[in-house]
């Protein structure tokens, strides 16, 4: 049962990590390498929403899009960690209960 | 009003406020008021003005490419670290160090993709401002509804509107109606032409302007993909998109192709074919710079020829204003 609603709770996420994935494989590789920061703002974008979820998750890529223009100085610029990890990520990507302990 | 049409507003306002100054410019000069070809004058006017607009962002960028040369050593020490290590982590790894090295220099080659998203917009605001002249609709401010009854009416070659596409035609010539063969055949050119454009800019980045390292490197063999992969979108929004749009992505794809020539050509990637090239060229009219600041110069053989001696009065008269 708490099986079955995490995996609802993380269905957003998903959904969100799905949608990145496909832009990443199709749109990015289109203008090639050009942000000026590691990672680059998609992959910031994924990993924050697999960290926070959606809402907060697209709010972060958002500022982070923000601070990624031709003055800044760039640089490394990782997503924060949460300070406990509920989730493991899978190597697509998609967020699932841990496999070990309780979700 | 949507949100979209909220945020896209003010740009709207701008694109139409270029077109009808480059409009009535050109109307003043002459051209004929409702002329297809006055509108797609305008259409190039305005890409002119985006594009001059980024050529700050460009600068900048080149200027970083310039003081890469300072950095070249330091970051080939990172490129020798990794060498033949393909594996995810080292990849990671390396490219952590090297944006690391870019910050603590100040000398970040990439852009951002913020010239990128800022051209979207303006792409749909002339979208749109055609989409709404095919219905001879009055824009959101400058474009009144005398002059969008005008655009939206505007003609090339006497019958091919500038808001119609190919797609619009196409499903009226498989359901049996009279459809337009002149623009079917602007938008086929079109298309062409913008893949050719597009192919020789990435071709000459690909072949001339990048360092062996960046060759080797995955993001290199996607890209590649890709190059093949553009004259299929371009195919496809060219079928899709009005005449006067496409004008507008063509002129930019020009604009962009001789941007680069001109980069390559002056400032090319430290290591690659076209920075060889500069320094071979400059180096016959002995105008190398050294990264010390010297001069360096190809030794010109010696000329067994002897100087004449001059005598002292004669060298001043020689030497001085012509009469």
């Amino acid at each position: 049962m708490i099986r079955f609603l995490t995996t609802l709770l993380l269905l957003p996420r998903n959904a969100g990590v799905l949608v990145l994935r496909a832009y990443r494989a199709v749109i990015s590789p289109l203008y090639g390498d050009v942000c000026r920061y590691y990672p680059s703002c998609s992959a910031y974008a994924l990993g924050a929403v697999q960290e926070y979820g959606l809402v907060v998750g697209s709010a972060r890529a958002a500022l982070r899009l923000g601070r990624c223009h031709p003055w800044a100085a760039g640089g490394i610029d990782d997503v924060p960690h949460k300070r406990k990890r509920r989730y493991t990520v899978t190597p697509f990507g998609f967020v699932i209960a841990a496999s070990h302990g309780k979700g | 009003m949507d949100l979209l049409g909220t945020i896209l507003w003010p740009l709207k306002w701008v694109v139409e406020a270029l077109l009808v100054a480059f409009h009535s410019l050109f109307s003043v000069l002459g051209m004929d008021y409702n002329g297809g070809l006055t509108w797609v004058l305008s259409i190039v006017g305005l890409v002119i003005v985006v594009r001059a607009a980024l050529i700050p962002i460009f600068v900048r960028q080149i200027k970083s490419q310039r003081k890469m040369l300072e950095v070249a050593p330091q970051l080939k020490k990172i490129q020798d670290k990794y060498k033949g290590k393909k594996d995810q982590f080292s990849r990671e790894a390396m490219s952590r160090e090297t944006m690391d090295l870019y910050k603590r220099t100040g000398t970040n080659p990439l852009s951002s993709c913020l010239p990128l998203l800022l051209q979207m917009p303006i792409f749909f605001a002339l979208f749109s401002v055609l989409n709404d002249a095919q219905r001879s609709q009055a824009g959101v401010g400058p474009l009144n509804d005398d002059l969008a009854k005008s655009f939206g009416n505007a003609t090339l070659f006497g019958d091919a509107p500038l808001h119609d596409s190919f797609a619009s035609q196409w499903s009226k010539m498989v359901a049996g109606q009279d459809f337009n063969a002149v623009v079917m055949w602007i938008a086929a050119i079109m298309v062409v032409l913008m893949t050719a454009s597009q192919f020789i800019t990435q071709l000459q980045i690909v072949s001339k302007n990048m360092s062996p390292e960046t060759k080797a490197s995955p993001m290199f063999k996607q890209q590649r993909i890709m190059l093949y992969l553009l004259p299929l979108v371009f195919a496809f929004s060219g079928v899709a998109f009005p005449l006067g749009v496409m004008f507008y992505w063509l002129t930019s794809n020009i604009w962009t192709m001789i941007q680069q020539f001109l980069v390559i050509r002056n400032m090319p990637t430290p290591g690659s074919e076209a920075a060889k090239a500069r320094e071979e060229r400059l180096a016959r009219k002995g105008k190398l710079i050294a990264t010390d600041g010297d001069v360096i110069v190809v030794e010109e053989p010696k000329k067994p020829q002897r100087q004449q001696p001059v005598a002292k009065n004669r060298a001043k008269k020689q030497s001085g204003p012509k009469k």
